[in-house]
């Protein structure tokens, strides 16, 4: 593995930005990412003019080029994208850390900006009403959306129904998870599920959506966007609030990925566990620490099985046991892995990931909402399936 | 005054496969002819699943699609209770199925309704043609298989 070479710390994330996150902004994904970008360059006290590199998601509409010219950016030396969808957060940090390391860059933005419940809605997204024809082209779908299977929602119920089949996890034990993130969320002013509160009867109780996975499970939609700027450690320490080290970013896949965008990974060797396991296994090795380490962490959770099985994934847990470190209280604000401290996805807001990263900064500024005292070293993954990315942040002492 | 529209009207078919992709034609041209069949390397036999030209494993570019037997057992599944698309009303059922002979390779299938599945019950391939004159692999309990050839609703 080619981690001999990573160097912890060299670069940092000098600022943080995110807009209001809301179901109908009223403006474009452009005005979004800008208004985004603009609060990351204003927490970090750097102007526009210093930016010469941009990386986005492959999902997103806004093109490197538009946000430039929104931003009245001279020169760009770099840009690029990562993928797919939510695989990218930590990655586009990854992206940016190379073009920064390599020397094409000096200070780059990343962001995500979407407007996912007034415009593009995903889940309604791989199957379009009026649609004839699913697949080709090496997207495999011809394997799947014929059948009835439409959505990311669907596959993960089949993950979970199999890690209930293999280990006999039960729903309390993803109720537990919903739960822990709207906790967080109601501390949360700019959370979308802030001052709604859920209990576990509220959770079982709620509209199945695609059994076993019930309302609760799901993730939010979610108009909005977020940014961070990415910079050498020396510069972001000029910066107004600081450096938080990029202490380690991994982006990693195992054998038998399997092709395509999502499904075909319900035809790998297991669908308990993803991804994440060969980026956790990356991600240890480059920072020379382990889960035990590890202060607080914002896991991907655009389900609330996501979640769990990337704490088997990441070695918070053994193999099956996530749902009872869950339930166990093991992720709340006292727990040995406080997670998702800002709501997450499933009670802050969908920015696909990227809400993750700046939630991770705060953490180690000590400014969350949900503050983990004293937390040195904070964790942010990104979407497991087909391959993943994770981040370790950490504090520049 | 018209006719109130038939639920027939009112549900479009389901999305059809493209069926002439190059890495995975084959396995529908299976299908319409009452077959499941999997892609394996022509030299060294690996199973190419999902089906793809090139075989890492030897360097071959020789493969052919195989059949195999029509049974599988339910490795996953979830009931879909709120629908996604009109061509797929809810409730109905994704099975992730592993096949009897290739348990590393599996398929997907539609189910009507809400049945009664296990983890590891045993299914057998049905073939559904659609409207566009492609076949879909679809898979069933037993039991199901015998209530069709009594004539019961499928789908």
């Amino acid at each position: 593995m080619s981690d001999t070479s990573w160097q912890p710390g060299a670069c940092a994330i000098a600022g943080i930005g995110t807009t209001d996150f809301s179901r109908n902004s009223g403006r474009s994904d452009l005005t979004l990412a800008t208004q985004a970008v603009l609060g990351a360059l204003e927490d970090s006290g750097l102007d526009a003019s210093a930016i010469d590199g941009i990386i986005r998601c492959d999902m997103d509409l806004v093109r490197h080029n538009d946000l430039a010219e929104a931003l009245g950016i001279r020169q760009l030396t770099y840009w690029g994208e990562c993928g797919p969808g939510g695989v990218a957060p930590c990655a586009m940090i990854g992206q940016a850390v190379a073009a920064i390391m390599s020397g094409q860059a000096s200070t780059v933005v990343v962001f995500r900006s979407l407007n996912g419940r007034s415009g593009r809605r995903y889940g309604a997204a791989s199957a379009t009403a009026g649609q004839q024809l699913a697949g080709g082209n090496g997207s495999y779908d011809e394997f799947f959306l014929p059948h009835g299977l439409l959505t990311a929602g669907q596959m993960f119920a089949l993950m979970a129904r199999r890690h209930m089949i293999e280990y006999s996890s039960t729903p309390e034990q993803l109720g537990s998870i919903a739960i822990a993130c709207r906790e967080r969320a109601l501390a949360n002013p700019a959370a979308q599920m802030y001052g709604r509160p859920i209990t576990m009867s509220d959770y079982l109780s709620a509209r199945m959506i695609s059994e076993p996975l019930r309302l609760f499970d799901y993730c939010l939609e979610t108009d909005g966007a977020a940014a961070v700027v990415v910079t050498s450690t020396e510069r972001a320490r000029d910066s107004k609030n600081g450096a938080v080290l990029i202490h380690a970013v991994a982006q990693a896949s195992l054998p038998g990925t399997q092709p395509g965008m999502m499904f075909p990974v319900l035809m790998r060797d297991s669908i308990t566990a993803l991804s994440s396991r060969a980026v956790a296994d990356l991600l240890w090795s480059r920072s020379r620490l382990g889960p035990a380490d590890v202060d607080v962490a914002q896991l991907y959770d655009c389900f609330t099985i996501t979640l769990l099985l990337q704490l088997e994934d990441y070695g918070f847990a053994k193999p099956g046991e996530g749902g009872a470190f869950a339930a166990d209280g093991g992720i709340g604000l006292t727990g040995q892995l406080p997670c998702n401290t800002s709501g997450g996805h499933l009670s802050e807001a969908y920015i696909h990931g990227m809400n993750h990263v700046v939630e991770g900064v705060r953490q180690i500024r000590g400014t969350s909402t949900a503050q983990v005292a004293g937390a040195e070293v904070s964790l942010v993954t990104s979407a497991p399936p087909p391959a993943s990315s994770a981040l370790i942040l950490a504090a520049d002492r | 005054m018209s006719a109130a529209p038939q639920p027939d009207e009112l549900t479009p078919p389901p999305l059809a496969p493209v069926t002439d992709d190059p890495d995975t034609g084959g396995f529908f041209a299976a299908a319409a002819a009452g077959q499941v069949a999997l892609r394996y390397c022509g030299d060294c036999g690996a199973l190419l699943h999902l089906p793809r030209a090139y075989c890492y494993h030897c360097g071959s570019w020789n493969s052919a699609y195989r059949v195999v037997a029509p049974r599988a057992r339910v490795y996953s599944w979830t009931v879909v209770e709120h629908q996604i698309h009109p061509a797929y009303p809810v409730p109905y059922t994704v099975a992730l199925v592993e096949l009897a002979d290739e348990p590393t390779a599996r398929l997907i299938s539609f189910l009507p309704g809400r049945p009664d599945l296990r983890a590891g019950q045993e299914l057998h391939a049905w073939f559904e043609p659609l409207a566009d004159g492609s076949t879909l692999v679809q898979w069933r309990p037993v039991r199901s298989e015998r209530a069709a050839d009594q004539g019961g609703e499928l789908r």
